[in-house]
This record gives C-alpha cells, sequence and structure tokens, in this order.
C-alpha cells in the first residue's frame, strides 16, 4: 500500500480530526526554582541560570532560562489546561505513550526567558501524515511563545509519531 | 588545536564538547520533574515492558537539552538565533553521550553576521542519538 493510499484512509492511532486546532492561549509565570532545577539536571554550570546577583551583574533582570526550558513551560501549559478543564495537546490528538516517539525538535530564538516573567503559550496542531505504509503515522505540532511586552520569543515545531510495527 | 572563539569564528572549527552521563535512572527522573515531562515511558520499567520494551529509554529532551548546551555555551544563551534536531536513536540507561559541534557556515541575515553549526549527540559505542544544526550571531567585523 502506498503512504498515499494510507492518507486517504488512515489506520493509526492519532486523531485525524484535530487538524488545524488552535488551543487557547495559555499564560505561564517561570519560576527562579524551576529554572535551577532544570538547569541543574542538564549539568549546566552557568551562573546566570543559578545566581541572581551574577545574572543581574551581567545585565539580565533576574535568572535567565536555558534554551530548552520550553520543554518545562509547555508542561506547565500542560497541567494548566487540566486544571481549567481543557484537553492536553497529546491528549487532544489521542497520543498512546507506548508507542510514542519524538522524531525532531525545532526552535526559532527572539529573545531569552527570564524568572519572573509570565509567557503565553499558543499551539497549533499543524496536520497528519505518516510513512511506511502506516506504520509509522506523524503529527506536527507548532507553539508561539511570547511575551506581553517583549513579544514573541521562541517559536518551535516538532514532529512526533507512533511507531505501530 | 587552538580554542574557537566567536570572534574569530571559521569554517571547520571544531566547538568544546560536553561529555554527559552515564544517564542513571534518577537523572531520568530528576528530568521528568525538572521538565514536567512524566511521559511513564522513561521512568516506569512497567510500564516500558507493556510497551514491548526491555527497559526504560531516556527522554529525547534530556539530550537535547544537553547538546544545547553546546552552541549556547560558546556563543552566548543571547546569541542563540535557532536549535533544531532529528532523534536517530534511542539514549538508553548507563549511555554516556558526547555532544560536539562544527562550524559548517559563516553568513549574514538580519543585519547580523552569524554561524551556522552542525551538532551531533554520540553513545559511548559510537551510535549516533541525536544530530541537528544552530544558528548563532557572531560578533560583528572590525571595519
Amino acid at each position: 500500500m502506498t503512504d498515499q493510499m494510507v492518507a486517504a484512509n488512515p489506520t493509526g492511532i492519532f486523531d485525524r480530526s484535530k487538524k488545524g486546532t488552535r488551543l487557547r492561549p495559555v499564560v505561564i509565570p517561570i519560576e527562579r526554582g524551576r529554572i535551577r532545577f532544570f538547569a541543574r539536571v542538564l549539568g549546566e554550570t552557568d551562573p546566570i541560570h543559578f545566581d541572581v546577583g551574577e545574572a543581574r551583574a551581567m545585565g539580565y533582570p533576574d535568572l535567565v532560562a536555558p534554551p530548552s526550558f520550553f520543554m518545562s513551560i509547555e508542561a506547565a501549559a500542560n497541567e494548566e489546561r487540566a486544571r481549567l478543564g481543557q484537553t492536553p495537546v497529546l491528549k487532544l490528538i489521542n497520543c498512546d505513550y507506548r508507542y510514542l516517539l519524538h522524531g525532531d525538535e525545532h526552535y526559532e530564538y527572539f529573545g531569552l526567558m527570564f524568572a519572573g516573567d509570565e509567557v503565553s503559550l499558543t499551539t497549533t496542531i499543524v496536520g497528519f501524515y505518516e510513512k511506511k505504509g502506516g506504520i509509522m503515522e506523524f503529527v506536527t505540532i507548532e507553539s508561539s511563545l511570547s511575551h506581553p511586552v517583549r513579544g514573541l520569543l521562541i517559536r518551535e515545531r516538532r514532529t512526533l509519531l507512533h511507531r505501530l510495527g | 588545536m587552538t580554542e574557537s572563539t566567536p570572534a574569530a569564528a571559521k569554517i571547520g572549527d571544531q566547538l568544546p564538547q560536553i561529555v554527559y552521563g552515564p544517564i542513571s535512572r534518577t537523572t531520568l527522573a530528576l528530568y521528568a520533574g525538572a521538565s514536567g515531562d512524566h511521559n511513564p515511558i522513561h521512568i516506569d520499567s512497567d510500564m516500558a515492558k507493556s510497551a514491548g520494551l526491555d527497559d526504560v529509554f531516556a527522554q529525547g529532551m534530556l539530550s537535547f537539552g544537553v547538546l544545547a548546551r553546546v552552541p549556547k555555551s560558546w556563543a552566548g544563551t543571547e546569541n542563540l538565533r535557532a536549535f533544531g534536531i532529528r532523534f536517530v536513536s534511542m539514549t538508553q540507561v548507563h549511555d554516556v553521550i558526547t555532544c560536539a559541534g562544527e562550524i559548517v557556515e559563516i553568513f549574514h541575515d538580519s543585519g547580523e553576521k552569524r554561524a551556522r553549526i552542525s551538532l551531533a549527540a554520540t553513545a559511548q559505542d559510537g551510535r549516533k542519538t541525536l544530530t541537528g544544526e544552530a544558528v548563532v550571531a557572531l560578533p560583528a567585523d572590525l571595519k
């Protein structure tokens, strides 16, 4: 079976009807403790992630979040959605953790994230596709993270997949 | 070999490597807590076995975060313009990953001098786990 034939009649697990869904923006506060914990697990030693005095001496308003801290904000956004009675992204598209893999992850950076910021995350389910006759099915998700004064900080795009064979 | 600096960056320069690990189950639990990604496949071996795996495996985003340190530490956090990777194989418990970067292009964009850096994370047995690239802003050339 060709990928086109599978696409016309998908047999996977993802809920294809969610294509194009744009989730309501969620506002997330960035906490110092969370930055420190995250940076420590990654083996960071740069004081701008740990020491407020050092960060300020370098000209930053507060602790600077590491580049991959976006992940933590996204997880917090999912928790916040759950608290508000909204469906988290992965549940919305019907991810099955037993088969779920992360295909790729891309960030464009327009500004830094600091402790004390309240940032807004907007997420869109871009679409679905498959490879290898449907044994692998993919979803592309895009998010934008912005600050009310400094504007867009990060644009993110990721591909997740179910490996079904 | 002399250490590459952003001010004197040229194609072929190797960035300082970062070696991370061995990755323990504790590391995986801590990353789950720190990132908020509680996907049980990385922290619950019963769950991993029910999915037909022998054991838990590391979060891709853990290696992603360590690999991001390579261009970020070299160029400075505020100079990172883009970072993207593909997950090419699973990172297993006990793996030691070496994160490396090499400058492959120097160009101008949006009024800045920039470098494109090719990146890879490699496990102790030579398995590539992540490949990708970063774009960083460099100091302007002196006129």
